[in-house]
């Protein structure tokens, strides 16, 4: 492969080069403020006077996919995801990695797939200065964050977006990220879109006779559900991580509850705003995955996901495409018209903020049937692969959302609508974890042995555990081992073969007591039988 | 009993330990004008406040890291064909050849004199919340272990499970591990020693003051 930054390189005609720090030239970058909705046409559409980094924005944007270098700042699987996602576009990649996790897939897959810039040791993935050094020395025109890490950390895309050296962020604008990324606010905007959230307060409320009537209406609301025991969820609005939450069964009790809360939280945020919302026990947690491009005019979607199968501590183990099975499965509600409202809803919400890359919208639909939007992770998910393989573009299979993402993200418009999407089948996604699911999913930390399973046309399975060698599990980062995504023409065929390829699989390990390994897979089968049941 | 004179002298044959001096993140390397044989010098002052030698200075997003000696010793190679490169996290710049202090031999042979008590996996290791305000209040010595005892926190994957000490029941004479760092499976975690063996312990530290000569 021709290196995309040598000296020779013929720069398209208005692309304004300048030889760097670093000896070769390189190409100067910047990405295009957020004006979506002020722009008309496609970008660039009218002749205005261009300021110098206006002159850089517009050289970014034109840049053809293949001269685009992509620092992928995370590890593990999505970091191979990215990776192959790029190698399928002709972007050229950097991945980066930390001594612990020098035996991990993604430092293989970049060694043997990279280019000579392909691959660098950092001190750690959380250093936003080691990953912007690597950026300048490799040359990369883009930061792909993946999911943790920075993916929803505004003030990193901010700085990629505004440092000297400017670079695209790929993923939403950093202004749209703060806007979403705080949920009260998302909360309020829902609201004003006329969008249902859970019954509550959308801001800090910092008065007693205010918080006992709110208090009121939710324990009210919900007696005209005919919820049979209402909750009221009272807690500290600066808090965060579970801390200075409390339930209220009892109205009588919310006064003294309201205020212990509160001084808890002038304690410790110096802040005595509390919230107060209808603490919803019995849901299933769905989500909408959107698409949009730059313009964040025409966002598509990308249909719904069930996620309610999770580990005690709320973690999702597996996910399913599509949300409900109303075709197959008996609901007491009307599921489809549920799916067909949170899709509406996202998709107002994100035509509303001018939405400019992947993001999730994150709904709660109770057993009657309503829907409230949770939240929206503006970033790709874990679980975006089994939305994209039930999805047929222009009725074509092999959707990579994560694909679509970068090209999307570099700038590229999207090139087809919501009509030209479809879905087909089911998909089910598995998320394989060393862990004791009898012991509260404690986390199993040792050597795995072995790893196989029987390869089939219908299965995709995503992992970054070497299968040819053993694998010491690092315990500086989540224990997710694998995902497996399989595809079946219907609800029954989905989970036969999922079940199929549970049984075939064979994960094996030690750790250091000499104790053999514990996984999930009981709990996943387990599980398959009642998926999408509500 | 174990035969410190014979340990001592094990330690006397082969008095050095390299240490590897390697960047702690990325970035531009710039020597300090330094050539191997040089000597260098360890944090210095009171409060070892004053920073050891200069051995060279890695500049990442416009912000200079000198990187200085953690300890005395006589420079044995150094990666000056690194001058003006950029290097990943972790690079080699310099290898020190470090004569051991008697504090260090003190260390070793306490080693062999003291129970062990060891990381059973790699992991995060904090105090429980009783023990560590006994340590920050007066020191390990008052610490007295009993076996089955509650005594440390392992921390990995963001769980936390408590850890029971095993071993004779004595006092914590030396710890190992350092809050927040990772220990190996293995690794020597607490160093403890029965009550009735203070004075062998005792004597073992006389006998490496007076016998182990330093040199300035």
């Amino acid at each position: 492969m021709v290196s995309r930054f040598s000296a020779q390189m013929c720069a398209p005609a208005r692309v304004p080069t300048y030889v760097s720090m670093f000896g070769p030239a390189i190409i100067a970058f910047a990405r295009r403020p957020h004006k979506g909705r002020e722009m008309q046409g496609p970008w660039p559409c009218r002749e205005i006077p261009l300021s110098k980094d206006d002159k850089q924005n517009r050289a970014q944007v034109e840049l053809p996919l293949d001269e685009h270098r992509i620092l992928v700042a995370n590890r593990g699987e999505i970091a191979m995801r990215i990776m192959r996602a790029c190698r399928k576009l002709g972007v050229a990649f950097t991945a980066v990695y930390t001594a612990e996790d020098a035996a991990s897939g993604h430092v293989r897959f970049a060694r043997d797939n990279g280019d000579g810039k392909g691959l660098f040791r950092v001190s750690s993935y959380h250093d936003a200065n080691e990953l912007m050094a690597v950026a300048d020395i490799a040359g990369c025109t883009a930061v792909h964050p993946g999911y943790g890490f920075f993916a929803e950390d505004f003030r990193f895309a901010r700085r990629v977006a505004k440092r000297d050296r400017k670079m695209i962020f790929i993923g939403p604008s950093w202004k749209i990220i703060r806007e979403l990324g705080d949920k009260i606010n998302t909360k309020r905007l829902a609201r004003s879109l006329g969008v249902p959230t859970v019954p509550g307060s959308d801001r800090p409320i910092y008065d007693e006779m205010e918080a006992e009537r709110i208090a009121k209406s939710v324990f009210e609301f919900q007696e005209q559900q005919g919820i049979q025991r209402p909750l009221v969820l009272v807690k500290a609005s600066a808090g965060g991580g579970g801390m200075g939450i409390e339930e209220v069964y009892d109205p009588d009790q919310f006064r003294s509850v309201y205020r212990r809360i509160r001084s808890y939280a002038m304690r410790q945020f110096k802040d005595e705003g509390v919230l107060i919302e209808q603490r919803i026990t019995d849901f299933n947690h769905l989500e909408v995955q959107v698409v949009s491009d730059r313009s964040g005019r025409n966002p598509v979607h990308f249909g719904t996901r069930n996620c309610s199968i999770q580990s005690t501590g709320l973690q999702k183990r597996i996910e399913i495409a599509p949300g409900f099975a109303p075709e197959t499965l008996q609901y007491t509600f009307n599921a489809e018209r549920v799916l067909t409202d949170i899709v509406d809803y996202s998709l107002a919400m994100a035509r509303k903020v001018g939405y400019d890359n992947v993001g999730t919208w994150e709904w709660i639909v109770t057993r009657k049937g309503e829907p409230f939007l949770m939240e929206v992770n503006t970033r790709i998910q874990v679980e975006n692969g089994v939305s994209a393989c039930i999805s047929r573009v222009h009725g074509k299979e092999g959707v990579d959302l994560i694909a679509e993402q970068i090209r999307i993200g570099l700038g590229q418009p999207l090139g087809y609508t919501q009509a030209d999407i479809a879905t087909e089948g089911v998909g089910i996604e598995y998320r394989l974890i060393a862990e004791d699911p009898d012991n509260n999913f404690t986390p199993w930390v040792g050597r795995i042995e072995r790893f196989e399973w029987q390869d089939a046309p219908w299965l995709t399975l995503l992992t970054h555990v070497p299968c040819d060698g053993p694998y010491e599990i690092p315990t500086e980062f989540d224990p997710n081992l694998a995902l497996a995504i399989i595809w079946g023409k219907d609800l029954d065929e989905a989970r036969e073969r999922g079940l199929a390829f549970l049984n075939s699989l064979r994960l094996e390990g030690r750790n250091n007591a000499g104790e053999p390994l514990k996984s999930n897979v009981g709990f996943l089968r387990a599980n398959t039988g009642h998926i999408l049941h509500f | 009993m174990m035969d410190i004179s014979a340990l001592l002298d094990e330690i006397k044959a082969a008095p050095f330990r390299e240490i590897v001096i390697a960047t702690p993140h990325c970035g531009r390397v710039s020597f300090a004008d330094l050539k191997p044989g040089d000597s260098v010098v360890g944090p210095q002052g009171q409060w070892k406040e004053k920073p050891g030698s200069h051995i060279a200075t890695l500049e990442r997003e416009h912000n200079p890291k000198p990187i200085c000696a953690l300890e005395k010793g006589e420079i044995s190679l150094l990666h000056t064909e690194l001058e003006g490169r950029f290097v990943e996290a972790g690079t080699p710049l310099a290898v020190l050849r470090h004569k051991l202090t008697r504090e260090e031999v003190q260390r070793l042979i306490l080693q062999k004199a003291l129970h062990l008590f060891c990381a059973p996996e790699r992991a995060k290791y904090y105090f429980i919340p009783e023990v560590d305000k006994k340590i920050r209040a007066a020191d390990a010595h008052s610490v007295t272990v009993r076996d089955g005892m509650e005594l440390l926190i392992m921390s990995r994957m963001k769980r936390e499970v408590p850890l029971h000490y095993t071993g004779p029941d004595g006092v914590i004479y030396e710890i190992y591990f350092k809050i927040n760092d990772n220990v190996n499976a293995g690794d020597p975690l607490i160093g403890v020693c029965p009550r009735d063996q203070l004075p062998v312990i005792q004597d073992v530290i006389m006998r490496v003051q007076t016998e182990w000569a330093e040199q300035g």
